[in-house]
């Protein structure tokens, strides 16, 4: 695993220079500071959005908000969430952070019917009444985001981009060179999907059944029995047990 | 009831669903689909067969005395990634297959690409040789050809490693019929595997336990 990871690792740094990271990166934070007053950088914990938030409090400003979505413990494992909270305060730590907690997330329910998800998610975005929402979304990911453009009017709210031309090379060397905290997590599936397929999204979640996330019951096999009744004091599936193994 | 080594030689990789495959779930498997017949095929989906035939194992307590797979060589697991058309009701003319509601799915199988797979139980011998026999592939996408089964071999074994081997849990089992346990989880530890009611904290296999 460590010789896998130090190849990729001498990989990403070479790529740094190559790539004009630094220029980028300096351009996205350039470009997210007209948008931080009276915005919110969201941040999911992922891997883009972390290098984004790196950028903005490194190159833009420190004391910014951060708003985090916290899916619950049917959807996200405790020891994950836990991960990005320290990430994040790693990361910025003058951040005024915000967590909303997914109402139905300590339910099983959570992991078969995604629309009280939205629902939930964008009136919470709305109640926190922030103008700007930035966000890590990049062009790269796929033919929807790519029409998307860099800057999004929904009109209660505004969807701001960054980093919007990284390509998934750029936002590893970022990561790998500036020491950016991201759940360890990603190296196992990276390990096995590749580093441009390896995302954090929510797990054993049915809304990503169709998006290849059978392998969750196999690396994350210790929270796929999660029970409800075990938020009742009780531990939950991941909080018992020795973790990942790396 | 005899302490039984059951090898299955591989042609082609085995994917799995779980890190591990269950014996009594697989010979569970094999004797409802012979008591059914056909009909195994069509059961209901909204009151699924909640009963277990009888099967040729030893039951200690609530479990069977069957452990999980053992994986021969021992390989590191890989991922293959595949395509598959929805089975929706398509309508006539042009769709998206590309994105939208009739997007393919992605299908990822984890596979272990193991020569054999050994499983340790204990049990009628004659009866587990004659189900066992029956299994042409093990593991998870077998229709697209992975777990191929070439030969079986049943034999008999001098101790009873369904339970512990060498103080190592050798399936999942739950904790409250453990004197000491080294590391545990929720787990399913009797068929059927997809059900709730099977789920309690149990010792995670292959690691050090003591029974009560």
């Amino acid at each position: 695993m460590s010789s896998w990871l130090d190849r990729w690792r001498e990989y990403f740094l070479s790529w740094y220079d190559e790539g004009a990271v630094e220029e980028k990166a300096r351009e996205a934070a350039e470009f997210a500071c007209r948008y931080v007053d009276g915005g919110v950088v969201s941040v999911s914990g992922g891997k883009d959005s972390m290098a984004m938030l790196h950028i903005i409090a490194a190159m833009c400003r420190e004391d910014v908000d951060v708003f985090h979505w916290d899916h619950g413990p049917a959807l996200m494992p405790r020891q994950i969430e836990e991960e990005i909270l320290q990430n994040i305060r790693a990361v910025a730590p003058r951040a005024r952070l915000v967590v909303r907690r997914y109402s139905l997330g300590v339910s099983e329910r959570a992991r078969v019917d995604w629309r009280p998800w939205y629902r939930e998610f964008f009136s919470t975005l709305e109640e926190l009444g922030y103008r700007h929402h930035i966000l890590g979304v990049r062009a790269d990911e796929g033919k929807r985001r790519r029409v998307r453009g860099r800057v999004v009017d929904r009109g209660r709210w505004v969807e701001v981009h960054p980093i919007y031309s990284f390509t998934w090379r750029d936002v590893w060397a970022y990561i790998f060179r500036h020491g950016v905290p991201v759940p360890r997590v990603y190296y196992v599936y990276a390990q096995h999907v590749g580093w441009d397929k390896a995302r954090l999204t929510t797990f054993h979640d049915r809304e990503f059944e169709k998006y290849g996330n059978q392998i969750d019951a196999v690396f994350m096999w210790r929270e796929k029995n999660y029970r409800e009744e075990k938020k009742r004091g009780v531990e939950t599936g991941g909080d018992i047990g020795r973790g990942f193994q790396l | 009831m005899t302490p039984l080594k059951v090898v299955f030689f591989l042609r082609t990789p085995v994917a799995l669903g779980f890190p591990w495959i269950f014996f009594d779930s697989l010979i569970a498997h094999v004797a409802l689909r012979e008591e059914l017949g056909e009909r195994y095929y069509s059961l209901p989906t909204k009151t699924p067969i909640d009963r277990i035939p009888d099967l040729p194992l030893k039951r200690w307590r609530d479990v069977y005395v069957a452990s999980v797979s053992v994986f021969e060589h021992e390989a590191e697991l890989a991922v293959y990634q595949f395509y598959k058309r929805g089975d929706f009701p398509f309508p006539k003319g042009k769709i998206r297959r590309g994105s939208g509601f009739f997007k393919d799915f992605i299908i990822r199988a984890a596979y272990v690409p193991a020569h054999k797979v050994v499983f340790y139980a204990t049990g009628e011998l004659e009866e587990v040789e004659r189900l066992v026999k029956r299994v042409s592939a093990l593991g998870k996408e077998r229709n697209v050809g992975f777990g191929a089964v070439k030969e079986v071999v049943v034999e008999e074994v001098e101790e009873e490693w369904g339970l512990v081997r060498g103080g190592l849990a050798m399936r999942p089992i739950p904790v409250k019929l453990l004197r000491r346990y080294e590391d545990a989880a929720y787990l399913a530890y009797k068929p059927p595997y997809w059900a709730k009611e099977s789920v309690d904290l149990c010792a995670v296999p292959f690691t050090h336990v003591e029974l009560a």
